[in-house]
């Protein structure tokens, strides 16, 4: 039964005959294909690069007419790209969150993509940085490009330390004392003396608990055990790094509380953590701001990065031609071009001269200490199988940390009593 | 004496009612003045009445971000088709259930009514499916026939059929007379003295439209073809980052002109809606 | 008109069969007609399928969707997070239904009446209906952060205002009172509709049998308006039990679960996790709360709705 009938039949209300195959098959149209992927920036500067990519791919390949980019909200990413997977309008190509990455992969929604990208010709398979590929293979298949591999790092506002009679984040470095007591010691001040904030953990704002991990790392903490069956919230390294949050949110106020919103782009606080990517929204603001890699914790330095795959869907009725565009896409000469928005995950291009000409912003000492050795070292922000339960689980329990007085050792184990049954 | 006491009453009156406006003009008043301000000022605390040094930029964004001119104008028009769709269908439905015997009536009528009680997010797999299989999907399509004779016209039927009951036979026997047919009964007696159920109906049709939030994110993937509110939360920074200055431009874009045309048009809107009366 | 002079030719036997009331019976067909096939294609058809998902589990990603029975209605039974869905449900669907009636009732005879500015009160009052629903959310959202525009205005008369959106205890109430502020206009003009059909005699006459307000209140404004008590109550609670921007704008479910009501933890079941089986049956299980609660609320009417034959 082809996909068409079937979703005649389903809309004239015979429900049975959907029941029979819930997956589409693969067409075998001729002529001309549209290629459609999903995105979730909405950015010119970066639609006009993707389109850039795409015409210069239509002039080559005479088989695809044309290539949509299709912008879904941030925010509700991945639930709309399932509601699309759910409707029978799979996209041909996607982006995927690292949230949803053991997702997508392991329960086969993705074309295997080894075979295609190994064997096109000046590809160069084996350039990607093994560090970002880890999250997006099973069995030896690598299932997604690792399309955009983001570290997280400090950015600072010089001036709001400055204004606090603090060290300025350069001076913090060079005396060694660049690590989270002192970090937090000097955004307590900077709350005290300017009534700005002090530091802001982007996109956690009391939900995104996963962006915390940029902080629990440095404890040497982890959400869950790498095999991810047993939860390491009540584990005794990340009681120690709850505790130490707690109490720079609640006594110190070196992070603004529940509820409360400053944004460092805009001149608010001294400190926040954030991917580098995010640099860009600095250009306009006129105040002396540095980027650093995240503060070293009591075990020592670390760094965490985030990242995207790009894969090409089962469901896609073009899944040939959809491969052979992300293989054309993600070349090494449109990874270098991609590069100025989104890190690489090729060795090659990993040099601080390759980057600095696309990020004019940051100083090649910069591009070094945190894009380079943090993509190469870091841990990759939790992710887990069935990741929006289990995320929306833990954001339910961690919700009564988020007051005064909290009993952070109890909490904790009650988030890993919450989350226990789902990780098995 | 009385004077006084009738002047006490008057003030009362007016001091209550002042205390209670403040939440309904509060936060439009916040909106509009907050749109003006750096987003540093808008989350000043505590918030300033009047931006400090106004400025454009944020409304200048709104359209530099998103074709927002053309998704005002989607959900004017959806709504527009929506609201004369929703008339006709329900006050055809809604007059036969009150004035016309038929058999069956009563178990279609609650058959019917079912629709009311199915919010749309529990069948809106199906639907999207539907409309896959139509090739509607991406299109206004689904934003426009649902809402005309699915579940929200439902209560646009209860209504009108809630006004003809109490409509007094009488009116309609001089038509009857006359030899009427029932499509001119109902077109050139019922109707007419229909007006402010019709009124009721087109402004709860006209916003439930305008409002549609969950279904134009399911529906809609380009950004030339998105709707109002979905439009508003899309006004973020490349990476999901919301930008709350263009965002609250583009609610005031969204509120302003409506509230605008409402308060000129509100003698028509709520007066004739109230002193005509949708007695019972 | 001209039917008039066309019946009369009509062959007898036939006009005995095509009688006016067959005619009429015909009409009432076809007057129907678009809104019957509107439900059942856009209402009853998805319904059924809705049904029918229900009995299976159907992981989306993998493509996979098999036939397992009852038990997503097992697991539905023995949900944990059930109850306390449910319980946020009714609290949302109770408050909301009080609130926006009383104060609608409250508004509306408030402004029965001719003041000068009675006018500038109903326009004020209404204008929140016609602001779009996300952007008044928004708005809210921001004025009921911990340092928003709430907290700055209770700090004016010394008042140090709660963290609204974040405790357990507020963060109900204040979805609640937003959704009230947002539509109670509505209400209010069709309480104001109804007020305008009590005829003033029926006071003045209680009046001069020193009937207290409260009385007359009680004895002849709630009868008489009865009809659209009736009315609004049910489009209240069942757009109550439908609310789902508000809450994926102010608190996305929390804080903890404490907001998480069943059209939310629904599309949460579905949307976020994946889960459309089982999301299925938690809407089958909305479909027959609301099924129910109209049911009663129509039963009722006979009770104490005042004119409806």
């Amino acid at each position: 039964m082809t996909t068409r009938t079937r979703n005649r039949l389903a809309a004239a209300g015979l429900a049975g005959v959907l029941a029979l195959s819930a997956c589409g098959g693969g067409g075998d149209d001729d002529g001309p294909v549209d290629l459609r992927m999903t995105i979730w920036t909405a950015n010119d500067a970066h639609l006009e690069l993707f389109n850039e990519i795409a015409d210069a791919y239509i002039a080559d390949n005479p088989g695809v007419a044309s290539i949509t980019f299709d912008p879904l909200p941030f925010e509700k990413y991945t639930s709309t790209l399932t509601t699309q997977i759910a409707g029978d309008n799979a996209p041909d190509m996607a982006w995927i969150l690292e949230n949803a990455a053991p997702d997508f992969v392991s329960s086969g929604a993705l074309v295997p993509l080894t075979e295609k990208l190994g064997g096109t010709e000046g590809y160069d398979l084996d350039d990607l940085e093994p560090a970002t590929t880890a999250l997006w293979e099973a069995d030896g298949e690598l299932y997604a490009y690792p399309f955009s591999t983001s570290p997280f790092g400090v950015f600072v506002n010089n001036d709001l330390l400055t204004d606090a009679g603090q060290p300025t984040a350069a001076e913090l470095r060079e005396s060694g004392d660049w690590n989270w007591e002192r970090v937090i010691e000097a955004a307590a001040a900077v709350n005290d003396s300017t009534g700005k904030a002090g530091l802001v953990v982007r996109d956690f704002d009391y939900t995104g608990w996963d962006n915390l991990s940029t902080m629990w790392a440095g404890w040497g903490a982890q959400a869950w055990s790498d095999d991810g069956t047993t939860c390491g919230f009540d584990q005794p390294a990340m009681v120690e790094a709850m505790t130490f949050l707690h109490e720079a949110i609640f006594e110190q106020s070196a992070l603004p509380g529940p509820g409360s919103t400053a944004d460092f782009f805009a001149g608010d606080s001294a400190f926040t953590i954030t991917q580098i990517s995010r640099a860009s929204l600095l250009e306009e603001d006129g105040f002396d701001w540095d980027l650093a890699p995240l503060p070293a914790g009591p075990q020592g330095e670390y760094s965490v990065i985030g990242q995207a795959g790009l894969g090409v869907l089962k469901l896609s009725k073009h899944q040939e031609e959809a491969a052979d565009f992300v293989a054309f896409m993600t070349n090494p000469e449109n990874s270098a071009k991609l590069a100025q928005f989104f890190p690489p995950p090729r060795a090659s291009q990993l040099t601080a001269e390759t980057l600095g000409q696309t990020n004019p912003l940051l100083s090649p000492e910069q591009l070094q200490s945190v894009v380079i050795d943090g993509i190469a070292t870091g841990i990759v922000k939790p992710s887990h199988l069935g990741q929006a339960e289990i995320s929306e689980t833990v954001r339910a329990q961690l919700d009564s940390l988020w007051t005064a007085d909290a009993d952070v050792a109890g909490v904790m184990s009650q988030v890993c009593q919450a989350i226990q049954p789902l990780l098995d | 004496m009385k004077t006084r006491a009738n002047r006490g009453m008057r003030l009362l009156w007016y001091g209550a009612l002042s205390v209670a406006a403040i939440p309904f003009v509060f936060p439009t008043w916040w909106m509009a003045t907050s749109s003006l301000k750096p987003v540093s000022e808008i989350f000043a605390f505590p918030p300033s009445l009047l931006p400090q040094s106004p400025r454009l930029d944020a409304y200048e964004r709104v359209f530099q971000l998103q074709p927002f001119a053309q998704q005002y104008f989607n959900s004017m028009y959806i709504a527009i088709l929506v609201t004369i769709g929703t008339l006709a269908v329900s006050s055809l439905a809604g007059y036969a259930f009150a004035r016309i015997r038929f058999r069956g009536q009563n178990v279609l009528f609650v058959v019917v009514m079912m629709g009311l009680l199915i919010p749309s997010e529990v069948t809106i797999v199906p639907l999207f499916q539907m409309f896959n299989g139509f090739g509607m999907v991406d299109t206004h399509w689904p934003l426009i026939l649902v809402p005309i004779f699915g579940a929200s016209s439902v209560l646009a039927t209860l209504i009108m059929r809630q006004f003809f009951i109490t409509l007094p036979v009488e009116l309609e026997e001089a038509g009857r007379i006359d030899g009427l047919g029932r499509f001119a009964l109902y077109w050139r007696i019922g109707l007419p003295l229909a007006k402010p159920a019709l009124a009721a109906v087109a402004i709860v049709t006209f916003l439930n439209s305008w409002n549609l939030y969950l279904e134009p994110i399911v529906f809609l993937s380009t950004p030339e073809n998105f709707t109002v509110p979905q439009a508003l939360t899309h006004f973020t920074d490349a990476y999901g980052g919301p930008l709350w200055d263009v965002q609250l431009a583009a609610a005031s874009i969204t509120a302003l002109p409506v509230l605008l045309v409402f308060v000129i048009a509100q003698r028509h809107f709520v007066e004739g809606l109230a002193n005509t009366g949708l007695k019972g | 008109m001209s039917r008039l002079r066309e019946q009369p030719t009509t062959a007898g036997r036939a006009r005995r069969w095509w009688t006016a009331r067959r005619r009429d019976q015909l009409a009432g067909y076809l007057f129907i007609t678009p809104q019957i096939l509107g439900t059942a294609l856009f209402v009853i058809a998805p319904l059924v399928m809705v049904a029918w998902y229900s009995l299976h589990e159907w992981n989306v990603l993998a493509g996979s969707f098999e036939f397992v029975g009852d038990a997503n209605y097992r697991q539905l039974l023995d949900d944990p997070g059930l109850p306390g869905v449910l319980a946020a449900t009714g609290v949302f669907s109770l408050g909301l239904v009080v609130l926006n009636l009383s104060l609608a009732l409250w508004l509306a005879i408030m402004l029965n009446r001719r003041f000068a500015g009675t006018t500038v009160f109903r326009t004020v009052f209404f204008s929140p209906v016609v602001v779009s629903l996300v952007a008044w959310t928004i708005v809210w959202g921001f004025l009921l952060q911990n340092d928003g525009g709430i907290n700055g205005l209770l700090s004016v008369i010394g008042v140090d205002g709660p963290n609204w959106l974040r405790g357990e205890a507020t963060a109900m109430g204040a979805v609640v009172v937003v959704q009230v502020f947002k539509n109670v206009g509505l209400n209010m003009v069709l309480f104001l509709a109804a007020l305008q059909g009590v005829p003033r005699e029926l006071y003045e006459a209680a009046s001069i049998d020193g009937a207290s307000p409260w009385r007359q209140f009680r004895r002849i404004t709630v009868p008489l308006i009865s009809p659209t008590i009736l009315l609004t109550s049910i489009i209240t609670i069942v757009g109550s039990l439908q609310v789902f921007a508000q809450i994926d704008v102010l608190t996305q479910g929390g804080p903890g679960t404490s907001t998480t009501v069943l059209v939310y933890y629904l599309y949460q079941q579905a949307f976020d996790f994946h889960h459309f089986g089982y999301g299925s049956t938690l809407a089958m299980l909305l479909f027959v709360i609301v099924l129910v609660l109209t049911i009663i609320q129509w039963r009722m009417r006979r009770r104490w709705v005042f004119h409806e034959n």
